[in-house]
């Protein structure tokens, strides 16, 4: 691919990335699933650190990874992402080290690198959906 | 003999002396360094989903409370600014590395203000400014008191 | 009036210290600094002031300077921590009583304030700066309205003083990476109605140090002692790159003919 090839996607994910990520903001306030819109609830009033409730409580994140459409949210979030961040650390490692077989070498890296986390990312995706808890 | 002056990729980060973009971009690359590293983090943490309640419990409350003090609002909020800011940043680029929003070629006179950094460019830096701070606030408040304004 | 004028002319203003960088390939393994003290004149330079220092302290200093006015780009230098000309950089308005002076950075240093500007050069070449047409033999004048020459013009000012590559972020870390003087001289021809070599000129700046690494941190147009505003010309450029971005060319052995067309318009 042309770098400007390239380079236009960068800017295509970023856009998209701004859209799919509003909603996974909007998920964890607004559209929460639980009752109290609040990331967390502690029991007791001196906190003793025993999560009972809010957005992050157990049943209701497992409650969104069990939805499909936003099973697909996240997915498709997740693939946008890791082409940019991948990318964008790509460009930045080329600029500290540039030309040669060095910059070849830290393609391949985080080609590799990339498709990790995409993969690691997927499988909680895909379990989730299918239930596998 | 000559010697190498390279400032090198420390200098990035030292925005001092030039102009507003310069400083924009210094903070572009920092968050987005940033915000690259919490995603491999967050795709690990969000991971732990598919080992029970006990697991993905404790993980939570660990990382709401690293070391047993409440740091957890704070990170979230340094994590919220960052991305806010990459992405308001993001739009203005996206704009203005195409080419739109820029002046045409023009004749420089003296003292030679370079307009391409002026004009449109910092109507959008004052315009996705304010929407920065105002998503920001919205955000923090939401995280340290559960107020959804 | 006149008299008023030079009554106070040549009148020594006040004292600055002047913090220079020095390097001696012959005898020094590492830069130092070493201080001097300039009677200030109204008027003078920070040019005049080491051209001072050259010939009434130390006969040993090195600096590159030609017309001193502005023109000829020989005397950048790193002043206060800014890339400037030395020849326009007056120093009663920089304010300071102590003025650093460096050598340009991301070069390489033959001796004290003299740059190695060879990168720079090199890379202007690279873009291929001049106009490319198919016919070995002109055949006549190559027309052009004054509006389609507006579109480049003000890209045409650069004196080749090296101050953009000095300031720009990208340049600091990447030695491959073209820089803001090439890219907009590149700007410069591609934009031009009478040139074909678009295509040409791809392989180089399309390529993965080419305008693509620019980040539009706007330090090159910041310090333009021109105003030449490299930094719009990089997006201009990038503009075309975009709306080119799915267009196959040819970039090896690009083909000619008379079905060519210049990018910006009809030649």
């Amino acid at each position: 691919m042309r770098e400007s090839q390239i380079m236009f996607l960068q800017y295509m994910t970023g856009l998209l990335i701004l859209v799919f990520g509003s909603f996974h903001f909007l998920l964890i306030s607004v559209l929460s699933p639980s009752p109290q819109k609040v990331l967390y609830i502690y029991s007791g009033i001196n906190a003793s650190h025993i999560l009972v409730g809010g957005t992050l409580y157990y049943t209701w994140v497992k409650a969104v990874y069990s939805s499909l459409i936003w099973g697909s949210v996240f997915e498709l979030l997740l693939t946008f992402l890791v082409y940019h961040v991948f990318n964008g650390f790509r460009v930045i490692l080329s600029e500290i080290i540039p030309g040669g077989r060095a910059e070849k070498a830290i393609t391949y890296i985080l080609f590799i690198a990339g498709l990790i986390v995409f993969i690691w990312g997927t499988r909680t995706v895909v379990i989730g959906l299918g239930g596998g808890f | 003999m000559t010697i190498e002056n390279k400032k090198g990729w420390i200098s990035w980060f030292n925005p001092f002396k030039y102009g507003s973009d310069r400083w924009m971009f210094a903070l572009h690359r920092l968050t987005g360094i940033v915000l690259g590293l919490y995603l491999i983090a967050h795709v690990w943490e969000t991971s732990n989903i598919l080992n029970g309640q006990v697991t993905w419990n404790k993980i939570m409350v660990d990382l709401d409370y690293p070391f047993g003090v409440h740091f957890g609002p704070y990170i979230l909020s340094l994590v919220l600014v960052a991305a806010v800011y990459h992405a308001f940043n993001g739009i203005r680029l996206t704009i203005v590395e195409n080419g739109l929003m820029l002046p045409r070629p023009y004749r420089p006179e003296y003292p030679y203000k370079a307009k391409s950094l002026s004009g449109l460019n910092n109507v959008l830096k004052i315009v996705l400014g304010i929407f920065m701070i105002a998503v920001s606030a919205i955000g923090i408040i939401y995280i340290f008191t559960g107020v959804i304004i | 009036m006149e008299q008023l004028i030079l009554k106070d002319f040549g009148e020594v203003v006040k004292t600055v210290t002047f913090r220079v960088r020095r390097y001696d390939p012959e005898k020094d393994d590492a830069p130092r600094y070493e201080e001097y003290r300039v009677p200030v004149q109204k008027g003078m330079t920070v040019l005049d002031g080491i051209l001072y220092i050259k010939e009434h302290i130390d006969h040993t200093l090195s600096a590159r300077y030609s017309c001193r006015m502005g023109i000829c780009g020989s005397c950048g230098m790193i002043i206060n921590g800014k890339e400037r000309l030395a020849c326009q950089t007056q120093i009663l308005e920089l304010g300071k009583d102590l003025i650093k002076v460096d050598p340009m950075g991301n070069y390489e240093v033959v001796k004290d304030l003299v740059p190695d500007l060879s990168k720079l050069f090199r890379n202007h070449q690279n873009v291929k700066p001049f106009i490319i047409r198919d016919e070995e033999e002109p055949k006549g004048e190559y027309l052009q309205t004054p509006g389609q020459r507006e579109r480049y013009a003000m890209f045409t000012d650069c004196i080749l003083c090296g101050l953009c590559l000095s300031a720009c972020p990208t340049s600091a870390s990447d030695e491959l990476y073209l820089g803001p003087q090439a890219l907009a001289q590149g700007f410069r021809y591609i934009a031009d109605n009478r040139d074909l070599g678009f295509e040409e000129r791809l392989n180089v700046l399309d390529s993965k140090h080419g305008v693509w690494r620019c980040h539009f941190s706007g330090a090159c147009s910041e310090v333009c002692p021109k105003g030449v505003d490299p930094a719009l010309a990089i997006q201009l450029l990038r503009q075309v790159m975009t709306t080119n971005v799915f267009v196959r060319f040819k970039q090896k052995g690009t083909e000619t003919g008379p079905e060519r067309k210049s990018v910006s318009g009809v030649s």
